[in-house]
């Protein structure tokens, strides 16, 4: 039993001191340039970690969740621009809407293959960007088309969600992966988690093992949408700019799917693994080489994504966590030689 | 009453060549049952391939057909048998092959982003022989490079037509797109079709792309309209079946061109999703589509 | 009272009759075998009768209530379980992670679902292999696996479809008696099987099926020696063959 607790809070104690790094991060980094960096980072693990309820678990493939994304920013700010009401309850509506939308759009399409899901989901996207160009005011609501909503700054108020300074920006967003991690895990370990892996592989089979297929896909769908479209929330009362190819865009669906699958979907590091991965490294290409070959960072991504499909389809969190296990059976023999020599 | 029946013509001549590149995505589903997701930017290969060469030499785009046609033809038998093949075999067995649709994604966007880079966003447009040119019939104004994609679509299509059933390969590859299996305990070997029939509907994306340069804008992200517009199609005229591209193909470039009449282009390019995700809830077939196990 | 009785089930695909005017029925604690030359449309009364495809006229009834029609995973809940003839694993899961699947049905905690799907796995001795992948076992533990997971349901008729099929002679024979253990412990069984010994040394009623019509039925004795049974099996001439020699 010993051998079993050395293995297992060394297994834990990593991603424990990665948290606690996190938390005790801005304390010791001022520059808001990083922070900025950080905060961006949890953003694309947080939205990749929600695609992962349906990409991942529930089997089938979204190529246009940024539509959520979207209806989250647009809901809350027209909500707050024209009646006052603080983001934090239009998060909500926000949330709220994507879901019911999601769970519209994932009905009829759940059915189907999984390529005309994709379809579906990229049509939808694309469709709603179009229509969201097109519309200056919808009733009494100013959408503004293209260009965008701005939201007018005023300062460090909370009741109206903007900070001057980025470090409530970095909590908010951590804690919320944070949460929507934990909710990934309690669903896989649970029946939902089974049922949807189950229902994503063989759904015949599942079916006939009293597993209503359809209704677990929307409910994962549902929740995904929802948690989707208050990362929409975050984004735009952190940047207090978006507009429609932004943040509606094929771009944005295609590159939280592809982070998702490089690192691994249907596991819970997978796509926090491949955020982790992949932003810095679009990061860094983009204002390394983007002055000579603009959009090579776009390219290499691409490649990685085709290069991971065909040599480690399940992402590379599988050879990492492999990688993962050996050291810490390493460190486990190691400690327990110590301690066989101490006895 | 003019203004629709013009417009209706348009739309017809602007149809086929959507249904042109309908065409080769159908014959890839049909054969491979496989989604080809970076057709519209293989097609913008081919446009781009057509629009040098033009640019360059000066030919005739009809012309350049006979260079485009081959090189797409192998550009998409390599990408298939290169990129696309390992992970179809190992996809074999599986129920749904995602990780087809999605290294197809990838094609997609690394080809799109490849052309932003290497040609940078710039919309180009080229002046061929028959640019521009038109002849009227009574009131009627038939632009000429259009009437040649109507023709180039009708003579792919028939071609193959007579490619599918009367050549060996072709019942060959008639005979995978049934049962693979059976096929391949006949001594067809299954791969070498996908290859073939993969840069079958890669070379009529190149028929398409030299029909599309005399009049249409030619840019790195031109394959995702062409893309929407044939998936649109081949849900609408049914996965494998070349009579639905063509048909369903006229009927989206109709409803496009009428609707254009009354609206700002911008808002039929969402009249087109709406069209696609009605179809897909009401009649997932198609028109023409064999019955799927959907 | 019947557990499970058709009536009149007929399913149409098309222009193909699959089944034609179906009546039969089980008793409770019986073991069923149901067989017919290959195409004669056995699959199909299975599948009517889990929920995969509604029969196109005809009546189902389970402990005299009807269920014609109804959605597979409701059919599940109301205690009828089925194996499939090709048979669908998790493939990538493990053993223990496909019977718990089925355990779910049973209860809401992970657990007592994992519990449940350890006893299912040592009852039919699959329990060392809890943790190996399903898509890397052998046929007959796969066919053993889909039959954990169909019990793991607590089911009270099981539908068997084809479960020998691909199994070597001891195989079969391990599989016929944990069938018959599994009647012992109260399920009602509907055998499909081609393999004459399995379901001659499991039945206690057979019915015989061709071209989707009830040809015969009796006990197993009754019905090897049944003329319009050899006939299907093994065509007019057999018979005419065998009635000159007599």
């Amino acid at each position: 039993m010993q051998a079993g607790l050395k293995d297992k809070t060394i297994r834990y104690s990593l991603p424990l001191l990665a948290l606690v790094a996190a938390f005790l991060f801005p304390l010791f980094v001022s520059s808001p340039t990083y922070v900025q960096i950080m905060i961006l980072l949890y953003f694309y693990a947080y939205l990749t970690t929600s695609w992962n309820l349906v990409g991942g678990f529930a089997g089938v493939l979204p190529l246009g969740h940024s539509a959520f994304v979207g209806i989250g920013a647009y809901t809350s700010t027209v909500l707050y621009l024209h009646y006052g009401l603080t983001p934090w309850l239009g998060m909500f509506v926000g949330g709220a809407l994507a879901a019911l939308v999601g769970v519209m759009i994932g009905k009829p399409t759940f059915k189907m293959r999984g390529a005309y899901f994709a379809l579906s989901s990229i049509a939808f996207a694309e469709g709603l960007r179009v229509m969201v160009e097109n519309i200056n005011k919808l009733g009494p609501f100013t959408i503004n088309g293209p260009r965008g909503l701005l939201i007018p700054l005023v300062g460090d108020s909370f009741i109206k969600y903007q900070f001057l300074r980025k470090e409530p920006y970095y909590y908010i967003i951590l804690i919320m992966l944070i949460l929507v991690l934990a909710l990934t895990y309690m669903v896989s370990r649970r029946r939902m988690g089974y049922y949807l892996a189950a229902g994503g592989e063989e759904p015949e089979a599942a079916e006939s093992l009293g597993v209503n297929v359809a209704r677990y896909k929307l409910m994962a769908m549902a929740i995904s949408c929802f948690l989707t479209a208050l990362a929409g929330t975050f984004y735009a009362q952190l940047t207090l700019y978006f507009y429609p190819k932004g943040i509606l865009g094929l771009d944005l669906s295609f590159e939280l799917a592809f982070i998702a699958l490089i690192g691994g979907r249907g596991t819970i590091a997978g796509p926090i693994l491949g955020a982790f991965l992949l932003r810095p490294l679009n990061e860094f290409t983009r204002i390394y080489l983007g002055g000579y070959l603009p959009g090579l960072h776009l390219v290499i991504f691409g490649l990685i994504l085709i290069l991971v499909m065909i040599y480690q389809p399940r992402g590379l969190q599988e050879p990492l966590s492999r990688l993962y296990d050996k050291v810490i059976r390493k460190l486990t023999t190691r400690s327990h030689a110590m301690g066989v020599e101490k006895a | 009453m003019d203004v629709i029946l013009q417009a209706t013509v348009n739309g017809l001549l602007m149809g086929s060549i959507y249904g042109l590149t309908a065409l080769g995505l159908t014959l890839i589903f049909g054969i491979m049952k496989v989604i080809n997701f970076a057709h519209g930017s293989i097609l913008m290969v081919g446009m781009f391939a057509a629009y040098w060469l033009v640019e360059l030499t000066g030919i005739h785009p009809y012309l350049a057909l006979f260079i485009v046609v081959p090189f797409l033809f192998f550009f998409g038998y390599y990408l298939q048998a290169i990129v696309i093949q390992p992970v179809f075999k190992a996809e074999r067995h599986v129920r749904e092959p995602i990780t087809v649709i999605i290294v197809t994604t990838g094609i997609w966007y690394v080809l799109d982003n490849l052309a932003m880079m290497l040609f940078g966003a710039k919309y180009r447009v080229v002046t061929t022989a028959i640019t521009g040119h038109t002849f009227t019939i009574g009131d009627l104004i038939i632009s000429v490079p259009k009437l040649y994609g109507l023709i180039a679509t009708l003579a792919s299509a028939v071609l193959l037509y007579w490619f599918l059933k009367y050549t060996r390969m072709g019942r060959a590859m008639r005979a995978t797109s049934l049962d693979r299996d059976a096929a391949s305990l006949m001594g067809i070997n299954q791969y070498k079709v996908y290859n073939i029939a993969f840069g079958l509907g890669t070379a009529v994306a190149g028929v398409a792309g030299c029909a599309l340069i005399p009049f249409y804008y030619v840019f790195p992200t031109v394959g995702v309209v062409f893309d929407i517009r044939a998936f649109v199609i081949v849900v609408l005229g049914g996965l494998g079946s070349i009579m639905g591209a063509l048909l369903g193909g006229m009927i989206i470039g109709v409803i496009e061109s009428v609707f254009s009449q009354f609206m700002a282009s911008t808002w039929t390019e969402g009249i087109i999703y709406v069209i696609f995700l009605f179809i897909l809830f009401v009649k997932p077939s198609g028109l023409f589509g064999m019955k799927q196990d959907w | 009272m019947k557990l499970l009785d058709i009536q009149d089930l007929t399913k149409n695909f098309g222009g193909l009759t699959a089944v034609n005017s179906l009546s039969m029925s089980l008793e409770t604690g019986q073991i069923l075998g149901l067989i017919g030359p290959n195409g004669a449309g056995k699959s199909t009364v299975f599948n009517c009768i889990a929920g995969v495809c509604p029969p196109t006229s005809g009546k189902i009834a389970f402990k005299g209530k009807e269920i014609t029609g109804q959605k597979p995973w409701d059919i599940c809940r109301k205690r009828i379980a089925r194996t499939f003839q090709l048979v669908k694993p998790f493939a990538s899961k493990t053993v223990l992670y496909n019977v718990m699947v089925g355990t779910f049905s049973q209860t809401k905690s992970t657990a007592e679902a994992e519990e449940k799907a350890l006893k299912v796995l040592e009852r039919l001795h699959l329990d060392q292999k809890k943790d190996a992948l399903a898509g890397s076992l052998t046929i007959a533990d796969r066919k053993r696996l889909e039959l954990a997971r169909a019990l793991a349901t607590e089911p009270e008729l099981l539908l068997l479809d084809e479960v020998m099929a691909g199994l070597r002679p001891t195989e079969v024979e391990e599989m016929i008696v944990i069938i018959k253990g599994i009647r012992k412990n109260g399920v009602t069984i509907f055998v499909i099987e081609h393999i004459i010994r399995a379901i001659m040394a499991l039945s206690d009623w057979i019915v015989v099926i061709h071209f989707g019509e009830k040809i015969a039925e009796g006990t197993p004795a009754q019905v090897s020696q049944d003329e319009r049974v050899i006939k299907a099996y093994l065509g007019e001439e057999y018979v005419t063959a065998r009635n000159q020699g007599d």
